[in-house]
């Protein structure tokens, strides 16, 4: 029995398929970084003057650093306050803020339609998701079946598939079966991903075995210790697993594009955004206004969920 | 009293029928991720293959082709460009992101105040999409856009054919710095300190300490990083369709090769070709990542 357990390494990628890159440094330990960043503020500054120096550099390059990554988002912010003639002049704010670029394209294009759209197929897809990956990675990490170990090669296999090549014959077939263009299409493709499965896996071989056993003991079935036992301790995971999945869908641009170019009402904000681009490509405010649609929503939820937007970084290792 | 309920238990049991039952309720846990690897991921690749050796175009099947969709690849020079531009692309983001990312984690990984907030500012870039950071860079790098208006320069970066796909290296690095620095980061906090006092008391300084100490200890995060970038790099898509309106213009120079890929399975309406395309920059990608692989990453990882 004890030969039977299986560790991380047994199916980390980088141990056994010489194609997957190799595993990324740990959720754990990015955490840990980030713990340890937040919470550590050692040498007051002014000890020698050498410090005092370092101090004064590494700040002034933090500043440098932050102009560089957010003044792009505050230009974008602020022109999606002006009017048209105002973007000409080369100032930051507006001199007479006004919504009219929001209203615009709620109105007269279609956005408010490609905000529903996108935040449908997000939730749809989070919550499929999140039951069929934590389901299925549940099994993975407690359950001995027959061929266990080859089916997950298999899951892992899937992560080293890039979506350019699925497209083509994806797009074949689904012309053929009459799902282009649907909703559903699109929420098929984004079904039960192997990425997320993997890392719900992972999370559940880390759970120590007594409390299920415990469950079982007290005649709970399967699937009600999954439910009333293992899924409650998993929320970490599942809250990284969700965080991941909606801001996967209502980032994407490939698969929307693909699946719904013959029907715009399906676009989703990224596509609405390329569409508009290209027809209205100098109407600066209306499309800095779709910009931070699309930003605002990701923004809110990465104030809220830090850590898990970090997590999901870790598994980028396994996404490829 | 607990002990003796579990004898009874697991006397009671019928061990063989239990292990069918598990057996049984794995594979239903399994069932639905399982149809869906198979019919969209590893069936694509077998039917993917049969495709690319046909004519195929709107309405099915046309001649069968041999491997003439894989031979005519060599001559043409749309297919080139796309790998040189693509190439190009890659070796320059990979660098100038990982220099970005790796400058950025030195900074932050210092004893600042509100570091966990910076560390996640910076990173914010990075969970923004593909298809608004672009709209933002076509606004700014417009001709009369912020960063001409701050530079004195005067170019439509992405309106010229000189500078389009190095705007969209410089926008793509800018936006995956944050994720290298993420990992820098965390690469960075396994140093143990007593090297970098070992240095101190060699009396080396910062400059020389981050070249002769720190660079060469994260020798696993450069060729974990790079991987990662080099095969990210030549995915790239979004950003090249989106700033040239899905045409790979001005005069094919930010033609990738996934948009090229693109354009033929849905401008020319040659699904053969296209996943002749696809299979090969398949290939293409697994032997870079092969050759990286064989080249930096031996003995750095078990």
């Amino acid at each position: 029995m004890a030969d039977d357990v299986r560790t991380e390494k047994d199916f980390a990628p980088a141990a056994d398929a010489p194609l997957v890159p190799p595993s990324p440094p740990g959720m754990e330990e990015l955490a840990r970084a980030g713990e340890a960043a937040a919470g550590t503020v050692t040498g007051i500054p002014g000890r020698t003057r050498a410090e005092r120096v370092r101090t004064v550099v590494v700040y002034a390059l933090l500043f440098g650093i932050a102009l560089l990554y957010f003044v792009p988002f505050l230009w974008t912010a602020t022109t999606s306050l002006k009017t048209l003639p105002e973007t000409a002049y080369f100032r930051l704010l507006p001199e007479h803020p006004t919504l009219d670029a929001y209203r615009n394209v709620f109105t007269e294009f279609d956005f408010a339609r490609y905000a529903g759209n996108s935040v449908a197929l997000a939730t749809v897809v989070t919550l499929l998701n999140v039951f069929l990956c934590s389901l299925g990675g549940y099994a993975f990490a407690r359950l001995n079946f027959p061929g266990r170990e080859v089916l997950f090669m298999v899951v892992l296999a899937t992560l080293m598939v890039p979506d350019q090549l699925r497209f083509v014959p994806i797009f074949v077939k689904f012309t053929d079966w009459g799902l282009m263009g649907h909703y559903h299409a699109y929420v098929l493709v984004k079904l039960a991903a192997a990425a997320q499965l993997f890392l719900m896996r992972q999370y559940f071989l880390t759970i120590p075995k007594d409390l299920e056993e415990a469950a079982k003991l007290d005649g709970a079935g399967y699937f009600k210790t999954f439910r009333k036992v293992m899924l409650p301790l998993a929320g970490p995971a599942i809250a990284a697993v969700a965080i991941l999945e909606f801001e996967g869908v209502w980032n994407d641009f490939f698969w929307p594009l693909v699946i719904f170019t013959s029907e715009p009402s399906h676009f989703t904000l990224p596509v609405g955004i390329f569409q508009f681009r290209s027809e209205y490509i100098s109407q600066w405010p209306e499309l800095m206004a779709g910009t931070v649609i699309a930003i605002a929503p990701i923004a809110a939820l990465y104030i809220f969920f830090q850590r898990y937007f970090v997590a999901g970084v870790a598994s980028a290792g396994v996404k490829g | 009293m607990a002990a003796t309920a579990t004898a009874a238990r697991t006397g009671e049991t019928n061990i063989g029928g239990d292990r069918l039952k598990e057996a049984l309720i794995g594979y239903a846990f399994i069932a639905v991720p399982m149809l869906v690897y198979g019919v969209l991921f590893l069936y694509p690749i077998v039917y993917a293959i049969y495709i690319s050796r046909y004519d195929w175009g709107v309405f099915g099947k046309l001649d069968e082709r041999g491997w003439g969709n894989y031979s005519e690849l060599v001559d043409d020079d749309r297919f080139r460009i796309a790998i040189k531009n693509g190439l190009k692309f890659t070796v320059a983001f990979t660098i100038l992101s990982m220099a970005l990312g790796l400058f950025v984690a030195v900074v932050v990984n210092n004893a600042i105040r509100w570091r966990g907030f910076f560390r996640s500012a910076f990173y914010f870039p990075a969970i923004s999409g593909s298809a608004a950071i672009t709209a933002i860079a076509l606004y700014i790098l417009s001709a009369d856009g912020l960063f001409n208006r701050l530079t004195g320069l005067d170019h439509a970066w992405f309106g010229e054919s000189d500078t389009a796909l190095w705007a969209i290296v410089g926008l793509n690095s800018w936006t995956t710095s944050g994720t290298v620095m993420l990992f820098y980061l965390a690469y960075l906090q396994a140093i143990p300190t007593d090297v970098y006092e070992a240095a101190a008391i060699d009396g080396a300084g910062a400059w020389r300490t981050f070249w002769k100490v720190t660079f060469p200890l994260l020798k696993p995060g450069h060729f974990f990083v790079s991987t990662l970038l080099v095969i990210g790099g030549l995915k790239m898509f979004d950003q090249a369709f989106i700033a040239s309106g899905g045409t790979g213009g001005p005069n094919n120079s930010t033609l990738v090769p996934v948009l090229y890929l693109y354009r033929v399975a849905f401008s020319d309406v040659r699904f053969g070709s296209a996943a002749a395309v696809g299979l090969t920059l398949m290939l293409l990608m697994f032997a870079l990542t092969l050759i990286q692989r064989l080249t930096f990453g031996r003995g750095d990882r078990a």
